[in-house]
């Protein structure tokens, strides 16, 4: 009882406390603030991406594919851990408008958009079609045409004059009118071999698309870069479309329940099986090279980059917050200085130094507590009003944080997290018990017949 | 003299002054490297503009006929060195079995091109020779050669991000597919029923001749370089004159770079009108800008964020000087004696200040200047740094298809290091103005006294 009345009566009276609360207090705000929007900008990309990949995927890397791929969507979709699997064709093509001379170099996805929707988030990047996914390679104008998906910012790159604008705060501006006009897409049908199928021609496989739909992922290279076309054209495109069909990739959908780990390794033991079933079938060799990844591992090339800034930052937080320790440690020590006697006196009626030690560092834990409560108050109201602040800026100082017409970022995330706010907590009292510990084992040594003489009071 | 007894007394006794230097230390450290990282990215990346594009480069929205002669309409003027034109365009290059990649196109004058940018040691092999770059293929004279971005044909190591340059020399005398296309055509129909090209689409067999590393990973990632002449031949066979849509210039020595621009501005302006049948649309859509200008917007939205991080580190620094604060307030406290002393051997209470103010700005300055050389340090040394993190952590913090640069900039930027000093020790007397103050208010009398 006496440690806490001690303890509460040092944090009323010396005032110099309130100077360590206060560097605590600023840390905290600090840190919650930065971690709070880094946090929220790697969950939210990192959602984006679940999104964009499903679950897990089973696929190859090159571009020729591999067979029997109906089979084994079949059985994926049999077994009573996935909700749904969705086949995909990919490979790069040679994109142009048909007023221009000129092609892009872009990324197709050959998709059926029911299936594929059910399997990742495609139905809602939708714009015209988010509510009839089946009609999303129907072009509104003229639902007979072949219709292709852009990723929203590709219709820009193609010099589309009707393509949707990005707005200051990172939303896209819609045209009511809509472009009717068309593009060509060209790509390299490739042999089940790799080889270029009519290179001896000098042929490639062009197809003619009318815009249907603009797909907003939020994922900057695939908003940049995607075209999305009807599966079988795809297929025909890349020249998958022989007596042996090939794809690219399936893209699966776990049940509610399953847990990510799980799921891919029951989905990794159907493919071992399956390839044994297959292994004498023709071109059977094309199953060996496919693998099963979850979605954080088919994106860990994007994500990693983030997730390493955000630990960086952390590090040089931490860097930063010694400075609080020494703070800390210095508070502490003049008191201990200073109320030398009140120690000697404690001792005289035989309080023991481990005591002493529990006193002062009972003592940090409160500065720790009281410092990081406060900050984490400060920074939550701030970051209640941070996107108001920064619309504020913005129109009277034309200043963002994030220029959204470069990044493709929305809001800036504020939802404070309790884990983020438990570990800035934790973190705080720690460093105030850090920063406290060597004063507090030097009150401990204090020889109350020496701190107590005569010549000292 | 006084003064600088009591500091370095106050310094040897009271080692807790230490902590404040090493707080300060550290706050300044920080700063200049994140301000000089920062800095040494911008820079990087408006340099390596320069290296691969020129100084200038003015993109026409269409192809034009006769660049030759504007070059050499360029070349007379003062404000031009050289210039050299470029034929763009997009692809699809089939590198081997079922390995197919989208890239860019250049089409381009390798030898007039070296004289504009750095572009002759970004080649792997042409890189060291005396003699001119050039797309002969040696064993195959008849080859058309290319050169390729590094990246297109091999990706670096994961781990570390280093290529497997064997492994890449190898490739050179290797052939690829590329197919690129231009000009409608009328439509056809395929076999299956379906629209077939709408496009005409050529195909071309090259011979990779050199290999690109610019250090750049877009760059390196996305290009395919071929004669300019081959290309034109590819995308306008029927076209008689020579076809450019950029040319690349590199400016005298010293010239404003606005006064170039207007310059040649007025070049392309007559040109057009003589050569071009005065169209208006290549002179009202047609860019001339600075590589620098080019890279604006960017390096703009770097150095906001550089501004922000600063802030929020400055911020996060203004603990320090509650630290100064309280180390110098203990020591106003506890060493009230010697004040009253010096006090009551005349001192003025000014002086009395002068002693903390002064202890407090010596303090901030032997901080930021050991934080300074620590920054030095650091920066200097990033790259070891991060290969060491790789090497104990076995994580990869820097590369190239992330951050753009295959090495990270490590120049200090000495502007910042200037005002981030002079912070650290303004900040450091400020944390001693109370304490400066509490110790100028003592009476000697008070503290002196026998009771």
């Amino acid at each position: 009882m006496y440690k806490i009345l001690i303890a509460t009566r040092y944090l009323i009276r010396r005032h110099i406390t309130y100077f360590a609360v206060l560097a605590v207090a600023l840390c905290a705000f600090i840190v919650l603030v930065v971690m709070t929007v880094l946090t929220g900008l790697v969950s939210d990309f990192k959602l984006k991406n679940h999104l964009f990949t499903g679950d897990c995927v089973v696929g190859t890397k090159t571009l020729v594919g591999f067979t029997y791929y109906e089979d084994l969507n079949r059985i994926l979709e049999q077994a009573d851990f996935i909700e749904s699997a969705s086949a995909v064709i990919q490979s790069y093509a040679l994109v142009s408008p048909n007023w221009t001379e000129q092609g892009l170099g872009l990324e197709i996805m050959g998709i059926d958009p029911v299936r594929h929707s059910m399997a990742t988030g495609f139905g809602e990047t939708l714009y015209y079609h988010k509510n009839d996914v089946s009609e999303a390679f129907e072009p509104v104008f003229k639902p007979d045409l072949l219709g292709c998906v852009l990723g929203v910012e590709v219709g820009n790159r193609l010099g589309n004059s009707l393509a949707p604008q990005r707005d200051p705060r990172g939303g896209y501006f819609y045209n009511d009118r809509f472009d009717e006009s068309s593009v060509s897409v060209s790509c390299v049908p490739l042999t089940a071999r790799g080889a270029p199928a009519k290179a001896d021609l000098g042929l490639i496989n062009t197809l003619n698309f009318y815009y249907s739909d603009y797909s907003h992922s939020g994922l900057a290279r695939v908003d940049g870069s995607l075209v999305y076309t009807p599966f079988d054209q795809a297929q025909w495109l890349c020249g998958m479309d022989g007596p042996l069909k090939r794809a690219n990739a399936i893209h699966i959908k776990f049940k509610p329940d399953v847990n990510l780990q799980t799921g891919c390794k029951k989905v990794a033991l159907l493919l071992e099986k399956f390839k044994q079933e297959k292994a004498d079938e023709e071109q059977a060799y094309l199953l060996d090279t496919v693998t099963v990844q979850s979605w954080k591992e088919y994106r860990r090339a994007h994500i990693a980059a983030m997730e390493k800034e955000q630990t960086m930052m952390t590090v040089l937080f931490g860097l930063v917050g010694i400075t609080t320790v020494f703070i800390i440690l210095v508070v502490f020590y003049m008191i201990i200085s200073h109320k030398s006697k009140d120690i000697g006196i404690l001792k005289s009626i035989g309080v023991s130094n481990a005591d002493i030690i529990t006193l002062f560092l009972g003592f940090a834990s409160s500065v720790g507590l009281i410092g990081a409560a406060i900050g984490a108050f400060g920074g939550w109201l701030f970051l209640r009003k941070i996107n108001q602040i920064e619309q504020w800026l913005f129109e009277h100082f034309g200043f963002q944080l994030w220029d959204r017409t470069i990044y493709a970022i929305g809001d800036i995330p504020n939802q404070v997290r309790f884990t983020v706010l438990a570990v800035i907590i934790l973190s705080a009292i720690v460093a105030c018990l850090a920063g406290a510990f060597i004063p507090s084992r030097q009150a401990a040594r204090l020889n109350p017949v020496e701190t107590l003489q005569v010549s000292q009071l | 003299m006084l003064k600088l007894f009591l500091w370095f007394r106050y310094l040897r006794k009271k080692k807790i002054v230490f902590l404040s230097i090493a707080a300060a230390a550290l706050s300044t450290t920080l700063l200049i490297v994140v301000a000089s990282l920062f800095t040494g990215f911008i820079n990087t990346l408006e340099q390596t503009a320069v290296q691969t594009i020129g100084d200038v480069v003015l993109s026409a929205p269409i192809t034009f006929a006769k660049y030759p002669l504007f070059i050499e309409q360029l070349e007379k003027t003062s404000a031009v060195v050289a210039a050299t034109a470029t034929l763009s365009s997009q692809g699809l290059l089939h590198l081997g079995k079922g390995d197919v990649r989208a890239v860019h196109i250049w089409g381009i004058e390798p030898a007039r091109r070296t004289k504009v940018t750095g572009f002759k040691k970004f080649l792997r092999r042409q890189g060291l020779s005396d003699k001119e770059p050039s797309f002969e293929v040696s064993d195959s004279p008849n080859d058309v050669g290319a050169f390729i971005g590094i990246a297109v044909i091999a990706e670096p190591n994961e781990t570390t991000d280093e290529y497997d340059y064997s492994a890449i020399d190898r490739m050179i005398g290797e052939h690829v597919i590329l197919t690129t296309g231009a000009k409608i055509e009328a439509d056809d129909t395929s076999s299956n029923g379906q629209a077939s090209s709408r496009f005409k689409r050529r195909t071309l067999k090259l011979t990779i001749a050199d290999i690109v590393q610019t250090g750049v990973y877009d760059l390196d990632k996305g290009f395919i370089y071929l004669p300019i002449e081959t290309l034109q031949e590819v995308l306008y066979p029927n076209e008689k004159e020579s076809l450019a849509n950029q040319i690349q210039i590199k400016l005298t020595e010293g010239i404003r770079t606005d006064v170039a621009i207007a310059l040649i501005r007025g070049v392309w302006r007559n040109f057009v009108k003589q050569h071009l049948n005065d169209n208006p649309y290549l002179i009202s859509y047609t860019d001339i800008e600075t590589a620098k200008q080019m890279q604006s917007q960017y390096a703009g939205e770097l150095r906001k964020q550089m501004g922000v991080l600063l802030l929020i580190f400055g911020v996060v620094s203004f603990s320090v000087i509650v630290l100064i604060f309280c180390i110098f307030y203990m020591i106003a406290k506890l060493k009230q004696r010697d004040i009253a002393i010096v006090k009551s051997c005349g001192a003025a209470s000014g002086s009395v200040a002068l002693v903390f103010l002064g202890f407090g700005c010596c303090v901030g300055t032997v901080g930021s200047g050991i934080g300074a050389v620590l920054a030095y340090i650091i920066t200097k040394n990033i790259n070891t740094i991060e290969e060491w993190i790789r090497i104990i952590f076995g994580m990869k913090l820097w590369k190239s298809s992330v951050y753009m640069f295959s090495k990270i900039p490590n120049n200090i930027d000495w502007w910042a290091v200037l005002p981030i000093v002079l912070f650290a020790i303004i900040a450091a007397t400020i944390g001693t103005l109370i304490p400066a103050i509490v110790a100028a208010r003592t009476n000697p009398v008070e503290i002196l006294r026998y009771e």
